[in-house]
């Protein structure tokens, strides 16, 4: 199922946050956006779920128009913040958002367990998640995205705050999740990651200023270093 | 929506705070106002001036349930002198030359009026033609003001702890970005509104029962009526006070704000609550109380434990706490709009 945006506007009060954005994400694909912080990743992403409502343009899944309640089913979020019950415990928290989907319960339980060792927090799984660490949080929260084995997952800024070398077992899980044909949809401020999408979506203070495959964005720069294609971004702004 | 409940309920107990705030802290208060409004064995002391006042009188005043004491006729002129000096003197008692009672209280206060009815008492045993006798249709003169007032603060605390609870934890989830998490599942607006509810009307329920028992038999309240439907308006109440916190938690930003929004949404109701009595507040500010959910809840369970009513005589204020979370409800579903359009 392809995501469309065409012409989709956004401001809050006078600031104009998301400015006249269209592009195409294909299924399977990974996609991700790429931006300064500030620059509409997050507004983007939840216009995209129908968090939002666009001030104009549209959103489509396939040929379903946004917002739609029987699409939310099928979409997994992760949030910039963590979205957690601290009140709970890792477990509580995936039986709690498990539980709104329409799986059968044995099923839940056996997923729970699967993706708490995907995340490697299967240790910790009763503790409470006041007494998580900013990483386990991040993790847990990612657990709770992928509980239902959503056809289309958005991750907003998955990795931040992470070490390199759980950074690295997040990446091999978004791949997998890839072959499995999911498509993911993830922003991230950090520039070299977008080595491991397919396509790069470049927001510049609201405006997507480029839209291709990672490797066509690559062969524009000189140096090999997504950062040029801002910088001349920045430029161009700059100028009257 | 049954999740929901459950995770409200679980993250609840987890809380050990919330709990306290929900079953002890209603009983730590309650036992607070108990004492405090309760009969206490207070003795007055009045002082008179024993050369100028006849032996009959004397004997009379010592009979009753006060401390006579003397003091010079001079003492006697400056009365209000003498009280300033003596903290522990309650009254002046004078007579002048017509054979007038005169008495100088220290100020209005309830050891005053304590004196006073001692006095009173003591001449009715002089002039046994000029006793008074008081009856009441509801309740007894040997009454405290905890038996006629507790009511007031059953439906106080009914309210007041779930609304905190309530209104705080949905604050957070706004704030902590658990409910747009919430509202990208599937589950429906009305659904998330309604598990809220559900699952604080669990504690509500416990929370009445605790309350109840512990006013009736630890307290000793005075009840005319069944514990079954004092029960009933209580629960009513809390499930009120979840949705009224909702619909608070949409105009506060943070934890700290529902707190500060308080002289709003709390204190106002509880001067309609029953503490003063709605026909002597002026410019029929006393119709305001129907704007009050804690009116409702107060003037049923007043019906029951004072005038011993049962359910034909409360359900117009039941039917009207009803409607209010409704109402409520409705405006709640609504909001969640905000979220998420369908
Ligand atoms: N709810 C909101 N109300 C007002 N301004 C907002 C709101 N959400 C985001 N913004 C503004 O929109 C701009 C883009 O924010 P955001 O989408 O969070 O960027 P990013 O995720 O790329 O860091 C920022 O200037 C931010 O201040
Ligand atoms: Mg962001």
């Amino acid at each position: 199922m392809d995501i469309q945006l065409s012409h989709v506007k956004k401001s809050f009060g006078d600031t104009s946050v998301i400015k006249d954005v269209s592009f195409t994400i294909a299924a399977g694909e990974i996609c991700c956006l790429l931006g300064p912080s500030g620059s509409g990743k997050t507004t983007l992403i939840r216009l995209m779920i129908g968090a939002l409502p666009p001030d104009s343009g549209t959103i489509r899944f396939g040929d379903i128009e946004m917002p739609n309640r029987a699409i939310l089913k099928r979409l997994g979020f992760m949030p910039q913040n963590d979205a957690l019950y601290e009140d709970l415990s890792a477990h509580g928290n995936l039986k709690f958002f498990g539980g709104l989907y329409p799986i059968p319960k044995r099923t839940l339980d056996a997923r729970i367990k699967e993706v708490l060792e995907m995340v490697e927090l299967t240790g910790h799984s009763q503790k409470l998640v006041k007494n998580f660490s900013g990483g386990m949080k991040k993790r847990l929260s990612l657990a709770i995205a992928i509980l239902h084995k959503p056809d289309i997952l958005f991750l907003d800024e998955p990795t931040a705050g992470i070490d390199p070398v759980l950074r690295r077992k997040i990446w091999a899980q978004f791949q997998s999740l890839k072959a499995q044909g999911t498509t993911i949809i993830v922003s991230t401020h950090v520039m070299d990651e977008v080595v491991e999408c397919d396509k790069g979506a470049l927001l510049y203070n609201g405006r997507l200023i480029e839209y291709d495959t990672v490797n066509r964005l690559l062969d524009k720069t000189a140096s090999g270093r997504i950062e040029e294609l801002f910088f001349a971004a920045s430029e161009s702004e700059a100028r009257p | 929506m049954i999740q929901l409940a459950k995770r409200v309920i679980r993250q609840t107990i987890n809380d050990k705070r919330s709990v306290m705030l929900i079953l002890v802290a209603p009983l730590l208060i309650l036992t607070l106002v108990y004492f405090l409004l309760g009969d206490s064995d207070y003795v007055a002391t009045v002082a008179i001036d024993r050369d100028a006042v006849a032996a009959p009188v004397i004997t009379a005043l010592e009979q009753q349930e006060l401390n006579v004491v003397g003091l010079t006729a001079q003492e006697a002129e400056q009365a209000a002198d003498y009280l300033q000096h003596n903290e522990d003197v309650d009254a002046v008692l004078r007579f002048s030359e017509t054979s007038a009672m005169d008495i100088t209280l220290y100020e209005p206060s309830t050891k005053g009026a304590t004196a006073m009815s001692e006095i009173q008492k003591a001449m009715a045993d002089l002039n046994p033609s000029a006793e008074t006798t008081i009856s009441y249709v509801y309740g007894t003169q040997d009454q405290s003001l905890f038996d006629s007032l507790g009511y007031v603060f059953l439906a106080l605390f009914s309210f007041f702890f779930v609304f905190i609870i309530s209104a705080m934890a949905l604050v957070r989830e706004r704030s902590r970005g658990t409910l747009e998490r919430l509202m990208m599942t599937p589950i429906r607006r009305g659904e998330v509104i309604a598990g809220y509810t559900l699952g604080y009307s669990v504690f509500a329920i416990i929370q009445a029962v605790i309350i109840v028992l512990y006013a009736i038999f630890v307290l000793q309240l005075s009840n005319e009526g069944n514990i079954g439907w004092v029960l009933l308006p209580m629960v009513l109440l809390a499930v009120t006070a979840v949705s009224f916190g909702a619909t608070i938690s949409i105009f506060a930003g943070s934890e700290l704000q529902v707190v500060q929004l308080i002289p709003f949404t709390i204190i106002p109701q509880v001067f309609f609550s029953g503490l003063i009595p709605l026909d002597l507040i002026p410019y029929h500010l006393g119709n305001l109380s129907y704007i009050m959910p804690i009116y409702y809840g107060a003037a049923a369970i007043k019906g029951i434990m004072v005038y011993g009513d049962g359910f034909t005589e409360i359900w117009g204020h039941l039917a009207g706490l009803t409607t209010y979370a409704l109402v409520l409800y409705l405006i709640n579903t609504q909001a969640l709009k905000k979220f998420r359009k369908l």
